[in-house]
């Protein structure tokens, strides 16, 4: 038995970068704990973190390269792997051109960076993520409208906190953690938590505003309309440093305290209250999540939270919304090498002249994807690479994305598990966790810190992402890659004069911090200044300012449904066992978690002879799921609230269950449901019914 | 030696179920004893966890005297010596008290006794994020609840 090495490492079991010791005996992970010294996470940690010995070494993870023969899944090596893909790549584009393969990541495990470049270097605009609907559309809007994406300056001392429909705590912080949120509010931070559910912060909040799901862009108006009218705004900031300011109150004063009640459900009485908070206690921070991204306001309520934050001079201030100044390191966007993209390409990308900030921000809708594997228009997607992914669990309309995935004529897959979407594919490829990666962590993440995920093991023949898009390019002869992964990092740390070596032993990097940048600089957008009137929209030939747009099958929009679909339905409730699709085998989570809930309130619940445990059908116009009941009164009777992501690894065919509780699976992805520049997809709000399940 | 409690401050428990795994990786248990565990009534979350009762009801139930309080005041199972009859199980106020179904034993919280040897904190305590574990001398664990007004 040799000696127990503790490695210094950084988890990626959510969007991470919590630090985390590894201990190592005879070459296996025995246990990871905390590391205190982390300037992020200070030894805590999460389940999903603390479980990734019993995911790094499962029994049903794939630890060798596969392709899908006449027989099933048969064992091949890494050569014939990367050759068959190479291939197969190689003779799409000569029949049919670069941007007829689609590249695709989930969430990402941190190889955004490579993924891109491969794609690039390949000469395909279409690079499919969840970018669309998830964080990248935050930053999208947000560099058009002031420049950069304002991030929650917790450590700066805020003394007012707007927790908008987010849980850093509980679930993926894409920054600092909750723990900086936590010392923040336990400093004596005012806190004011947007949610239509009653959770943990709600419960803690000096105001908690309980809106009906899908209507933030409404409420953040009328905020707006508060501090406008009570002359609570930043007058010099205003002045200075606001394009369109008169035009923008205009919009904002179509939204009267009594029509943003009619909207949100939410007492004028409340909002004033809320707004006036925000307004007058200064620092004040407004953090913000994914449901105000899911919905066809994506842009729009982005660039109106933006407009607060503006407007109450609470932009790049400590303590405010601050732009942090990343350590002077080779940006994700460089090493992507978007510049060798060419233009007659970039011209291609699927819907990119419809979704232009999408296009923008080099990525497509799921939708254009599905389209053009199924319907050949404007032109055939013919292979695939999706690296960490499971879109037949994980995208609005499930079931169009099975079915484009099991048309396309090539595909192939990296991920650690035989997936629903991994089962469509002809080819696997073996990743490396991230106790198996080096690399220069959390490099795309707009807090200021690199930090050292430092290989602490390999395990079978996998592979860390990075080296597969290295070698696979390298195999299809691109040029611009190196020989092994620590070059690239090399590379990535050159301006700092540090290598990986030495990084590995320094741990992080964090930038110099320097906040009132705009005072010199003004912002970057093309007027210099926060484009509340976008410059850059009305260029675009869409409305340069923001408004709410109702949702297209809600209870004001489609009351012709409420008959047959009385409940609104809020997807895609997150745990803190599992990372969207993820984790579902892992033992110590599944016996935290072992079914997918669906929140119902008491009443509610009553009404349809539903109890507390019991199995019950959520439908919609597309499709039902089934999850089981829990019953929550901190919820409104009409609004349903049910678990995203869930497929069943204990389920030995190739389906895994996807269509059981696949929630996606009533989630509509038509164009008319999606934002009109993002083409984010509406994942959270729809209508539905909910019945007892008869057969269980 | 100077007698040490566990305590949770229940309001700041946010329900992550981060102690739980911590506990099932240290004491290398699997599916099914929950040393400690959080149940969700969301907004509230309930942790159900050992308090090393200074007169505690699973020690007095144990014919067989497998359980014991050591000097720290920690109350700790012998498994060799435990017969598996399950009366520590009905005995504890606070349902602490895990059968291990695979050896047919009683097991339960022993406050990582190890690490605690090695001026480590308890692994739950050592991840929970919002601090809301508390560990240290028996006497001044009434004070977190000062510190928490």
């Amino acid at each position: 038995m040799g000696e127990t090495k503790k490695i210094r490492t950084a988890c990626r079991s959510c969007h991470g970068g919590c630090g985390v010791i590894a201990h190592v005996k005879d070459g296996k992970v025995i246990k990871v704990e905390g590391d205190p010294d982390s300037p992020l996470s200070y030894g805590t940690l999460c389940a999903k973190c603390l479980a990734i010995t019993q995911l790094a070494y499962h029994p049903d993870r794939i630890l060798h390269p596969m392709k899908k023969g006449a027989k099933g899944w048969e064992r091949i090596t890494w050569d014939e792997a990367l050759d068959t893909v190479a291939g197969k790549f190689n003779e799409v584009i000569e029949e049919y051109g670069a941007e007829s393969i689609v590249v695709g990541q989930g969430t990402g495990r941190d190889y955004e960076s490579h993924l891109y470049r491969f794609a690039n270097l390949l000469g395909t605009p279409n690079v499919l993520t969840a970018g669309h609907m998830c964080y990248v559309s935050r930053v999208g809007a947000t560099l058009i409208t002031c420049g950069n994406l304002p991030v929650s300056d917790w450590n700066g001392g805020p003394k007012c906190i707007v927790m908008w429909a987010c849980n850093p705590q509980w679930t993926n912080p894409d920054e600092h953690k909750g723990v900086d949120f936590w010392k923040a509010y336990k400093n004596g931070s005012k806190l004011i938590v947007i949610d239509p559910r009653k959770g943990f912060l709600a419960n803690k909040a000096d105001l908690w505003l309980q809106l009906r799901p899908g209507t933030d862009a409404a409420l953040a108006m009328g905020f707006l309309n508060v501090i406008i009218e009570e002359d609570l705004y930043d007058k010099e900031f205003v002045d200075q440093y606001i394009n369109g300011w008169d035009p923008f109150v205009e919009r904002v004063r179509e939204y009267p305290l009594d029509r943003v009640e009619e909207i949100t459900w939410v007492k004028q009485d409340l909002i004033r209250k809320a707004a006036r908070m925000y307004a007058t206690t200064k620092p004040a921070c407004i953090n913000w999540g994914v449901p105000t991204e899911q919905t066809l306001n994506c842009t729009d309520c982005t660039r109106i939270l933006t407009g607060l934050m503006a407007a109450t001079g609470n932009l790049d201030v400590p303590g405010g919304n601050a732009f942090f100044v990343p350590p002077p390191v080779r940006t994700v966007s460089h090493f992507c090498r978007h510049k060798d993209l060419p233009k007659e390409q970039w011209k291609k990308r699927l819907g990119g002249d419809q979704y232009k900030l999408a296009s923008r921000v080099a990525m497509i809708t799921p939708k254009v994807a599905w389209e053009a594997i199924l319907t050949g228009k404007p032109y055939p997607l013919k292979a695939g690479l999706l690296c960490g992914s499971n879109p037949v669990s994980t995208r609005a309309n499930a079931r169009e994305a099975y079915e484009a995935l099991k048309k396309i004529e090539f595909l192939a897959v990296i991920d650690f598990f035989l997936t629903p979407t991994a089962e469509l594919a002809d080819i696997f490829l073996p990743a490396g966790t991230w106790l198996e990666q080096n690399h220069m962590a959390d490099n795309w993440k707009r807090h200021g810190y690199v930090i050292a995920r430092q290989k602490a093991v390999e395990i079978g023949e996998c592979w860390q992402d990075h080296k597969i898009f290295q070698e696979l390019g390298k195999r299809m002869g691109q040029d611009g890659w190196w020989d092994t992964v620590e070059d690239a990092l090399d590379y990535l740390l050159e301006p700092t004069g540090l290598t990986w070596e030495d990084f590995k032993e320094k741990g992080y990097l964090k930038g110099d911090q320097v906040y009132y940048k705009y005072k010199e600089k003004g912002f970057s957008t093309p007027t210099g200044k926060v484009e509340l009137y976008s410059t850059v929209l009305e260029k675009w030939g869409h409305d340069p300012l923001p408004k709410y747009t109702e949702i297209p099958e809600s209870p004001v929009s489609r009351p012709d449904l409420l008959e047959d679909y009385p409940y609104i339905l809020n997807a895609g409730l997150r745990t803190p066992t599992f990372f969207h699709s993820a984790n579902r085998q892992i033992p110590w989570l599944r016996e935290i978690r072992p079914d997918p809930i669906v929140e119902i309130h008491p009443e509610t619940a009553k009404k349809h002879g539903i109890e507390e445990g019991d199995w019950v059908y959520i439908a919609s116009p597309r499709g039902r799921a089934k999850e089981r009941a829990k019953l929550n009164d901190g919820i409104d009777p009409q609004v349903i609230v049910a678990e995203h992501g869930w497929w069943f690894p204990e389920i030995k065919d190739p389906g895994h269950g996807w269509d059981i509780s696949n929630i996606n699976l009533l989630t509509d992805n038509s164009h008319e449901f999606m934002d009109p520049v993002m083409g984010a997809t509406n994942l959270r709000v729809l209508l539905c019914n909910i019945s007892p399940c008869e057969d269980e | 030696m100077k007698k040490v409690s566990l305590m949770f401050y229940k309001r700041d428990c946010m329900g992550c179920h981060a102690c739980e795994v911590a506990c099932k990786q240290e004491h290398g248990l699997g599916v099914g004893p929950r040393l400690v565990r959080v149940i969700e009534k969301a907004p509230a979350f309930i942790p159900v966890y050992c308090h090393h009762c200074a007169k505690a009801p699973c020690k007095d139930a144990c014919p067989v005297d497998a359980i014991s309080r050591n000097e720290q005041g920690i109350v700790l199972i012998d498994g060799d010596l435990c017969i598996g009859c399950r009366e520590c199980v009905e005995a504890c106020p606070f349902g602490a008290m895990q059968y291990e179904e695979n050896k047919e034993i009683a097991v339960k919280c022993d406050l990582c006794v190890d690490r605690l040897a090695e001026d480590k904190l308890p692994a739950c305590m050592s991840v929970c994020p919002t601090g809301c574990i508390h560990f240290g001398p028996e006497k001044n664990i009434a004070s977190v609840f000062e510190q928490h007004a």
